[in-house]
């Protein structure tokens, strides 16, 4: 009897005596930061940072997505619908990529509101600390809103973390859009340190290279020259020698900003599309563009082989973009090449064609580079259009060809030619169906066409 | 075992009687024991004179002529006999009908069923030991009103869905929470990498050999002492257990086949070249330039189906001993079960071993033990969504390519004949990779009953439910993973992943019960539990193999992703409940249970859930008086359930851990709410149970109406927020259904036929969503950007999609509804095509039994489900692309002018002739005879030569025969195991599997 009372209270004492009602009920979150502990001191400035960074990378890779895909770079050679959508040229709201690029460019964008609305008030962060992290956060939301603008028109103007503001907000305006971006992208240079860690961070010559992207977008032709010969005068970045050296190396010596991916962080996402799947393959066009002798060494952007003819599958592959153990996993954002296409074309347009200080010299730099023939001199309208075609050679999949087709009004004539599904509203993607339901002041605002 | 007990109780008896008079001698049977009903009361009538039967169902007393003998025995009817002298007296006894005695367990405490006030059903084991089950949660299927079973596929050891009552909510956990032993167990997938739609089943690691019975807990009342986990019902399993009486050894052996219920047609390399290359044309495009040359691209006809397909062996033991004496008793089992699934190479395992022992320290303490010890070995294969599925991939591979060279090798990548992307080589993807998934199951505990005296009862009991999943996987270089994709493995990839979740769960409750002045019955229990849950994980993975000899990570050539991590939760609860009763005639109870979750804020943590409940056994009122109606009970109940299956931490705003070029760093991960609460359950139940002619039919029937407030799902943001959703409680959904049981005895005579049937009805809507703004789930399909929708006055599991109106005769195109009339076709044009939830369901058994014989026939219908057949957008898919083979389906297609069709015109590339619209839903009703089974109990001569008490030889097949209108394979399936929201879709998914099998059941005493 005396064993069995023993034995029941000591079944007893283990079930309360162990265990405390806090312990049950408040256990310590493991890995996670909670939203009140996330930039209240100096360490954790550095660590948001980088969050904007992650962040904003997911842009990049779905901006060669729409630049390169709904113009005529790609074919599609896959099962994603999505896909399938801007291969065919029946883009339809419901797209999975307009839904990932509008979707990141947001979430950076939260960030960067997040770092303007904590930072200030965080003691103990040295100035330089602080204005990099500024500067950072203005170029990258900068950035964000000039993809979201040239990619579907006027896009809400979120400036605040305030969930309830931004979950239900109308667009804004292409103007107060743009001028959000000028400002970010000024305030950036103006606090942003001349040198960068590496071409994965920003500097103030990424924000200038923003900026002559930006006047070239906007055919302010003196100021995009001025932007594009900063960063070329500034003689941080050089040409390199071999264009393949581009194809097939990370942060080049002419990078001057490029998303980074290394190996523990790389999720492959365009190596699978392009390489690993072939989801995407080069479009015929692409091919012969790239194959032409003014393309000189740029036809090292594409490889065949023949195990893979077959179909519909013409057999070529993208070589840009490797897998996580190669040493082409960034996605390049500006890099050197870039500032004298901007150059030259600004000059062609402000008929500064030929001779020292025109569009010839800069084309020329490229082509050499290239071992491509030079261009000899010709006349603006050939100048602009060589330049259209040398964009095409020189920035080919990384993701500009559709937004230049659209800012020079080119893009009707080019891709009527490429598909007969093509429409002149295919000039905009559309709103996120998903961003629509979810926002009653996005009701009855899609782009026309969709 | 009641028998068991009985005869050694009356031993003492029969060696008291005095030799006298003469001897009456004979063998008492009964239908379920042939060969002699053993510890039957025999006694001569009028006085305390008697025996009992001995093993073999004899008896043998002395008794004066013209005395009239009883024959009586638990659980069957006395049967009286006048002796007049003669010899060898054969007596069968017939089961008793009145289930009304039975104890029944109903969470913290038990029951007689007579008493009870809320909505239970039981399910006996005898109803499904001789089928051919995996997991416990497969013998519910079809047996129990209310109750809604759908297994996701045909794959063994895989995910099941099991709805009580519809579905209560959105996103939290809609499964019921089931409890062996007074152990909340571990229920839903273990593995953490995704197979493309097939889950595995936590459930599966439990020997349905060692169930004793299951009870399904429905109404409020019921569940009262669940109430915080409860809304979804609560499955109540108990194991066997040891009696007192000698020691019994039961051997069971099973062992049959395994087939697909249905294999469906594909078309054949000639008529698909023949429609690739019109679809080809049709685009403008030259079919030659593609390849697509007939005489040449035809040349080989590969039936992919025949060569991923096998048939499956099943072979299952357990072996049972089980016994005791006066102060121990024991439950030992041994268990093994085989089952090859009907893709090559997939196979499921599992060994079990079960310890339950009692034992009486004292006359007041006892203490007990339950241990179950299992391991499965799952060797999974990928499917549904996955390209590099075996399944999938056979469905969609061309017949074009080969499984095997010229030389018998299988055909991998760098070979000219590899399909490569999409399709690669089924047969590969099956044989090649190993996806051993081993669990290991410990479900155990302790208890301790001490008896205060007759009014007051403490029990104590702590439990652990521990979880090990180990997955140990390679993909060879000559797989689509390992070989094909550089970016993943491109030279092998392998994959190891460990997790462990425990369950502990302690706790106490003291019961009282009196009786005053004979009439008012009370009982109470009050008691506290406190449940915590930990689990951890880790994995790592490796590629660039130097070959495929070497498959394991220490051969890997790179070794870089890694993860481990660690969650905590827990409840604290406290409950009570109260019950009176008036001589059984007016019933009442009172219960309430209080729980503290880890999973809401400071404030919001405790949820309160009561429930009331009443009886009037109308019977017992003096004023009724009928010779039909035996027994009568109204009942009546009201309560609060709740719900907290969400995923933790959901009321914190966190940051986690993000990487940009190797630098470590902090990002947004979700928002927080600080206003996350219990989801709760508002129950009403009224029922009736009648019994008639003797109960000869027993019935059941209750009508409910269940609303949920508070509804847990993850509110959709626009992403402006820079946020997808937020957890919020914003939103109602109700459930209103009736429920019948009928059990009826047809014949009873030498023949015995009893008939069961159930058959349920559940009206699912929800009522409200934050903002009004519906949530879209399932599939992204082509054109429209969701599959299903979770809208304000529709069900759950409502499908979306355009509105398609037919084929223009003139051009071929698919013509859809243009229902917003703005002259474009998209995505606002879509509606509501259907919804995937069944109007009717129900199941009919019918047993029959002659002598030593004995069949079951069990069949199990849905009625008014629709099933998305997404299969067939790619299966029929207009030539959209040239890469999967297509249905026969597709031969109806538009060809030229003026053709009348379905089937749109087959043209490269054209994506709106395939937008996802209601041509690809199907109506999902059907019929099945799930289980049919015959039986024979071998003559005592026979066993009694094998030393033998009884031995029994059976016949079991399950799915034999199944009537649908659907086109697929199998209407009964489920990708994406386990959604609520997008129920019923059959995208590749493998189809339920027909089991044949014999069974030998030998008892040994």
């Amino acid at each position: 009897m005396k064993r069995a009372i023993t034995f029941g209270l000591s079944v007893i004492t283990l079930l309360f005596g162990s265990v405390s009602c806090e312990e049950v009920l408040e256990p310590k979150p493991v890995d996670i930061l909670t939203d009140d502990l996330v930039l209240n001191e100096p360490r954790d400035v550095p660590n948001v940072e980088i969050g904007l960074y992650s962040a904003f990378r997911g842009i990049v890779t779905n901006a060669v997505i729409s630049g390169d895909f709904t113009a005529d770079m790609f074919l599609h050679n896959g099962t994603f619908s999505q896909y399938r959508e801007l291969g065919t040229k029946r883009i339809t709201s419901a797209n999975a990529s307009a839904a990932a690029l509008w979707s990141n460019i947001y979430g950076a964008v939260y960030v960067a509101n997040f770092i303007f609305e904590k930072l200030p008030g965080v003691p103990g962060v040295t100035t330089s600390q602080r204005n990099q992290t500024m500067g950072t956060a203005h170029l990258l939301r900068g950035l964000s809103y000039f993809y979201g603008l040239y990619t579907f028109g006027g896009i809400p103007n979120v400036q605040t973390i305030s969930i309830n503001d931004n979950r239900d907000i109308p667009r804004a305006s292409k103007e107060t859009i743009l001028a959000i971006i000028l400002d970010d992208f000024q305030e950036a240079e103006s606090l942003l340190p001349v040198e960068p860690a590496n071409a994965g961070f920003v500097g103030k010559d990424a924000a200038r290279a923003a900026m002559a992207r930006y006047y070239l977008y906007l055919q302010q032709w003196q100021q995009a020259e001025n932007m594009a010969t900063a960063v070329i005068a500034s003689d941080n970045y050089t040409l390199e020698p071999e264009f393949e050296t581009i194809v097939f190396q990370d942060f080049t010596d002419e990078a001057i900003f490029e998303i980074g991916y290394n190996i523990t962080d790389d999720p492959g996402t365009l190596n699978n599309l392009f390489k690993s799947r072939r989801e995407i393959i080069p479009s015929n066009q692409a091919i012969v563009a790239l194959a032409a002798d003014q393309s000189g060494d740029r036809f090292s952007s594409i490889e065949f082989r023949v195990e893979n003819l077959g179909g519909s599958d013409n057999g070529w592959t993208v070589s840009k973009y490797g897998t996580a153990d190669d040493d082409n996993n960034n996605v390049v954002v500006f890099r050197l090449a870039e500032m004298f296409l901007i150059r030259a074309e600004a000059r062609a347009q402000q008929n500064k064609v030929s001779g020292v200080g025109g569009a010839q010299e800069d084309i020329n730099q490229l082509r050499k580079r290239a071992n491509a023939p030079l261009v000899a001199s010709v006349s603006q309208t050939q100048m602009l259009q060589l330049l259209e075609d040398e964009r095409r050679m020189e920035l080919a999949f990384e993701g500009h060809r559709w937004y230049d087709l659209v800012r020079t009004g080119r893009v009707n004539v080019v891709m009527s030619a490429f598909s007969t599904n093509w429409k002149p509203t295919y000039d905009l993607w559309p709103i996120p169906q998903t961003e629509i339901q979810n926002n009653p002041s996005l009701v009855g605002q899609q782009n026309p066409g969709y | 075992m009641i028998r068991g007990l009985l005869f050694l109780f009356f031993l003492h008896l029969s060696n008291s009687i005095f030799a006298q008079d003469q001897v009456a001698s004979g063998v008492v049977t009964s239908v379920t024991e042939p060969n002699g009903l053993p510890g039957v009361n025999v006694v001569v009538k009028g006085t305390t004179k008697g025996s009992i039967t001995d093993l073999d169902g004899k008896f043998s007393l002395e008794v004066p002529r013209g005395s009239i003998l009883v024959f009586s025995f638990i659980g069957y009817k006395p049967r009286e006999l006048t002796f007049n002298g003669q010899n060898n007296i054969e007596i069968v006894l017939e089961e008793e009908l009145k289930e009304l005695n039975e104890v029944v367990v109903m969470g913290y405490s038990s029951v007689q069923k007579r008493d009870i006030t809320g909505s239970i059903t039981s399910i006996k084991t005898d109803k499904f030991k001789e089928i051919s089950l995996t997991g416990i949660d497969q013998a519910l299927q079809g047996q129990a009103a209310g109750v809604q079973v759908v297994q996701s596929s045909g794959t063994p050891g895989g995910g099941i869905s099991v709805r009580i009552r519809g579905s209560t909510s959105i996103y939290a956990s809609n499964r019921p929470l089931f409890v062996v032993d007074g152990i909340p167990v571990e229920t839903g997938t273990l593995s953490l990498r995704s197979f493309g739609g097939q889950d595995d089943n936590a459930l599966s690691l439990i020997n349905p050999g060692d169930i004793e019975s299951i009870q399904i807990l429905k109404d409020a009342s019921a569940k009262a002492m669940y109430g915080s986990r409860a809304a979804n019902g609560v499955v109540f399993i108990t194991t066997k257990r040891g009696r007192k009486a000698s020691a019994v050894i039961n051997f069971d052996v099973q062992r049959g086949i395994i087939d697909p219920v249905k294999k469906v047609e594909l078309l054949d390399s000639k008529n698909l070249l023949t429609l690739q290359r019109e679809a080809v044309t049709n685009a403008g495009q030259n079919p030659d330039a593609l390849g697509l040359i007939p005489g040449v691209t035809d040349a080989v006809n590969t039936d992919w189906l025949d060569e991923i397909f096998r048939t499956g062996i099943m072979q299952q033991y357990q072996l049972t001993l089980k016994g005791g004496d006066d102060n121990t008793s024991y439950y030992l089992s041994g268990s093994y079960r085989d089952e090859e699934g009907v893709q090559l190479n997939n196979k499921f395992e599992r060994l079990s071993g079960t310890i339950n022992l009692d034992e009486k320290v004292t006359k007041k303490l006892t203490v007990g033990s339950n241990m179950s010890l299992s391991r499965s070995l799952n060797k999974r294969v990928k499917g549904d969504n996955f390209l590099d599925g075996v399944y999938s991939g056979a469905l969609k591979s061309l017949p074009y390519n080969v499984p095997y060279d010229e030389n018998g090798f299988l055909v991998g990548p760098g070979s000219p004949l590899y399909a490569s992307f999409p399709n690669f080589n089924p047969v590969a993807q099956a044989v090649l990779p190993r996806f051993d998934a081993i669990t290991v199951k410990i479900l155990g505990g302790l208890n301790a009953v001490y008896q205060f005296n007759e009014q007051f009862r403490m029990k104590s009991q702590v439990s652990l439910d521990y979880n090990n999943v180990t997955e140990d996987q390679y993909e060879s270089s000559q797989t689509a993973i390992g070989g094909v994709l550089d970016g993943v493995g491109g030279q092998g990839y392998g994959v190891y992943i460990m997790s462990a979740i425990t369950n502990f769960v302690a706790n106490t409750t003291f019961s009282y019960n009196q009786t005053f002045g004979g009439t008012h019955n009370v009982s109470g229990m009050v008691g506290t539990e406190v449940f915590r849950n930990f689990s951890r994980d880790g994995s790592v993975t490796g590629r660039l193999f130097p070959s495929d000899d070497f498959t394991y990570i220490n051969s890997a050539g790179i070794v870089d992703q890694g993860s481990s991590g660690r969650l905590n939760r827990g409840l604290f609860s406290v409950f009570g409940e109260g019950k009176y009763d008036y001589k059984d005639r007016y019933l009442a109870s009172l219960g309430m249970r209080v729980d503290g979750s880890s999973r809401f804020g400071p404030g919001n943590r405790f949820g309160y859930f009561p429930s009331i409940s009443g009886a009037w056994r109308v019977t017992e009122e003096e004023f009724f008086e009928s010779k039909i109606i035996n027994d009568l009970k109204l009942r009546a109940s009201a309560g609060f359930t709740g719900n907290e299956g969400i995923p933790d931490y959901q009321f914190l705003g966190t940051w986690g851990s993000t990487l940009y070029n190797g630098s470590p760093g902090i990002g947004p991960s979700q928002l927080g709410n600080p206003d996350l609460k219990w989801e709760s359950t508002r129950e009403l139940n009224i029922g009736a149970d009648i019994s008639l002619l003797d109960g000869r039919i027993q019935a059941t029937a209750d009508v409910y109406y269940n609303k949920t407030f508070d509804l847990l799902y993850p509110r959709p943001y626009a992403t402006t927020t820079g946020f997808n959703n937020v957890w919020s409680n914003i939103g109602e959904l109700e459930n209103k259904g009736v429920e019948l049981g009928i059990t009826t005895v047809n014949m009873d005579k030498l023949v015995r036929w009893t008939t069961d049937i159930n058959l349920s009805k559940n009206v699912n809507k929800v009522i409200y969503l934050a903002d009004s703004i519906p949530v879209y789930r399932g599939y992204q399909a082509e054109g429209v950007s969701a599959t299903n929708i979770v809208k304000e006055g529709q069900p759950l599991g409502t499908f979306i999609g355009l509105n398609f109106l037919g084929v223009d005769p003139a051009t071929g195109n698919a013509i859809y509804d243009d229902t917003n009339g703005d002259g474009q076709i998209n995505n606002n044009d879509q509606i509501i095509i259907g919804n995937a939830q069944p109007k009717w369901i129900g199941g009919i058994t019918n047993k029959v039994s002659y002598k030593r014989f004995d069949a079951t026939a069990f069949f199990q219908f849905s009625y008014g489900n629709k099933v998305l057949n997404f299969t067939k957008a790619s299966l029929v898919n207009s030539g959209l692309d040239i890469t999967g083979n297509q249905s026969p389906e597709a031969l109806r297609r538009w060809q030229k002018e003026g053709d009348i069709t379905d089937v749109p015109k087959y043209e490269l590339g054209n994506t709106v002739n395939n937008y996802h619209s209601n041509r690809l839903l199907e109506d999902g009703s059907f019929v099945r005879l799930k289980n049919v089974g015959v039986g024979y109990n071998l003559p005592n001569k026979i066993s009694e030569r094998f030393y033998l008490n009884n031995l029994r030889v059976y016949l079991s097949a399950t799915n034999l025969w199944t009537h649908t209108k659907y086109s697929g394979a199998d209407p009964e399936v489920s990708t994406l195991s386990g959604s609520t929201t997008a129920q019923g879709i059959d995208f590749y998914t493998l189809p339920q599997v027909r089991t044949i099998s014999v069974g030998l059941n030998a008892t040994f005493k």
